[in-house]
């Protein structure tokens, strides 16, 4: 109990939200970084996940390739962007960061848009298709709207991640929550360390929450039972 | 019968372990230069240099016939706690940080700080063997530019226009005497009203970022290779910040004592050689022309008369 004190203690402390290093200023540069490297994701994953998941053409590059970002550790990321960084006055912390979440962010939002579109039943495709729909009205007014649960369901796995995974930017001195942890850690103080971990995985937890709300919001009532789970049931019209 | 020859098993296997227990003339223990020589294992720090210096003193000793492992810890905080348990028993150290960390007081000379090491080593049975002239304690680096523009030679200079450069320091600088506390009671220099980004202390992203323009001052190790790399200006410390910080091998007084004398001599000899010039040489080998520490630390041995 006494630890848990210690901790209250921390967060109750003047230098945790006054000055250049309050809890504050690096919650802000979190949700940056996190919120960045989420639209980034998007604006470049999505393409490429609509694009093959409607045609079912070329999924095995795309998909093969945003794997192999998955497989390269973000910190290794970080280490080979940093100099390159530096080099075009693109900043400090925040570019190299962002850089690795992006990459972060793509696979499961790849992945899974890819999936929901293929796994909208074909017979609606073929309806649409009779009455007239063109490729963009069907991805419009068929495809997005049943795939939505899965498609929704990646772009929460990658928010997840990356704010979890943004706390690494602390190692090259970015604004994010990570500075708590890694500060704590150089000066061997046990509650820091505890409150930068709580708070990460509090926000993690939070995204996660509010991307889930999302999720129930978006997807239309009718196809509710089968968000996140996979194909919507092909006999129901 | 059967009794006969159960007494009889019984004697013979009374007499065989008699005889087995009064092998060696009934003598206790043999005597120190006679026994196998005891294991050793050598920590080092993480960094390139601990890991160089670890190598330096391992190989001289398998020289000597040790058998010697080599045990990486990510930093001192980690390696010092596994010297503390007997994980490992020898650890090349720099004196000045080492006898803060462990509460005793470090001053610009050697021979005080060896004193105040030693003093503080002994409740915990462990020793620390001759220091080297070599010496790596912690330095702040500019630009060759930036010492032109702003006339930079000595850290007094700098305390003028601390607040016009962007510092990087390491996240543990409020709390290391050398850094934080220091710059302020030595030279005045307040690190919370700074500009600052932070990296870690002597790591090759510090000398990066300084190199790049993105810090205009950084901490970096006195015989770091990036400062003859990058052609950096390392401030004088005038007003002595920056204690002792010769290299020396501590090591746990259990190995001391079971080792025979050439132990401690061949330690000795080794860092009789080992100046600061040469450690800086030994790093940019490392460094900047990307030679194994392994192959880099045999060819000072044998450079240096240490191994044959």
């Amino acid at each position: 109990m006494d630890f848990l004190g210690q901790v209250v203690t921390w967060f109750g402390a003047p230098e945790q939200w006054n000055g250049g290093n309050s809890i504050p200023v690096h919650l802000l540069g979190h949700l940056a970084l996190s919120g960045s490297a989420l639209l980034g994701g998007l604006l470049i994953a999505l393409p490429i996940g609509i694009a093959i998941g409607h045609t079912g053409r070329g999924a095995f590059l795309a998909i093969a390739m945003a794997n192999i970002g998955r497989a390269i550790p973000s910190i290794a990321i970080l280490g080979i962007v940093f100099p390159i960084s530096l080099r075009l006055h693109l900043g400090f912390g925040f570019v190299p960061t962002l850089i690795a979440l992006v990459a972060l962010a793509i696979p499961p939002i790849v992945t899974n848009t890819y999936a929901a579109l293929r796994e909208v039943d074909r017979d609606l495709v073929e309806a649409g298709r009779g009455m007239g729909m063109g490729e963009l009205q069907l991805l419009a007014r068929v495809e997005l709207p049943v795939g939505a649960g899965l498609l929704l369901a990646g772009i929460r796995t990658a928010a997840v991640q990356v704010v979890a995974t943004a706390s690494l930017g602390a190692v090259i001195s970015a604004d994010c929550l990570g500075y708590f942890v890694l500060k704590g850690i150089a000066t061997q103080d046990r509650p820091q360390i505890f409150a930068g971990a709580l708070m990460i995985a509090g926000l993690s937890l939070v995204t996660e929450l509010l991307f889930g709300a999302l999720q129930s919001r978006v997807v239309s009532p009718g196809l509710r039972s089968a968000e996140g789970a996979g194909a919507p049931s092909g006999a129901s019209a | 019968m059967r009794r006969y020859r159960t007494a009889a098993l019984g004697a013979s296997m009374l007499a065989l372990v008699v005889s087995a227990c009064s092998t060696g003339g009934g003598s206790t223990a043999p005597s120190a230069s006679e026994a196998t020589k005891p294991a050793v294992t050598v920590g080092s720090e993480g960094f390139d240099e601990s890991q160089l210096l670890a190598e330096i003193y391992a190989q001289a000793l398998e020289a000597h016939g040790y058998t010697v492992t080599r045990q990486d810890f990510a930093s001192r905080k980690l390696a010092l706690p596994a010297f503390d348990s007997g994980a490992i028993n020898l650890i090349p150290e720099y004196i000045g940080s080492l006898v803060r960390e462990l509460g005793g007081e470090a001053t610009g000379d050697t021979a005080e700080t060896m004193t105040n090491l030693a003093a503080v080593l002994e409740p915990k049975d462990q020793s620390v063997l001759d220091a080297a002239p070599a010496q790596d304690g912690d330095g702040f680096v500019v630009r060759q530019e930036t010492a032109d523009q702003f006339s930079l030679v000595t850290m007094s200079d700098l305390a003028e226009v601390a607040g016009e450069l962007k510092w990087g320091l390491p996240l543990e600088c409020s709390d290391n005497p050398s850094c934080g506390p220091g710059l302020n009671s030595v030279y005045g220099i307040d690190i919370a009203a700074l500009q600052v980004e932070n990296l870690g202390a002597c790591s090759g992203e510090m000398a990066t970022a300084l190199n790049d323009g993105g810090i205009g001052v950084a901490e970096l190790c006195t015989t770091q290779a990036d400062i003859e790399r990058y052609n950096f200006v390392l401030l004088q410390d005038d007003k002595k910040l920056i204690p002792a910080q010769n290299v020396a091998p501590v090591v746990r007084n259990d190995l001391l004592d079971a080792a025979p004398d050439d132990f401690e001599s061949t330690l000795n000899a080794v860092s009789a050689k080992l100046t600061t010039d040469e450690l800086t040489k030994l790093n940019v080998l490392v460094s900047v022309n990307q030679e194994s520490i392994e192959d880099v630390a045999a060819q000072w041995l044998t450079d240096q008369g240490l191994v044959t």
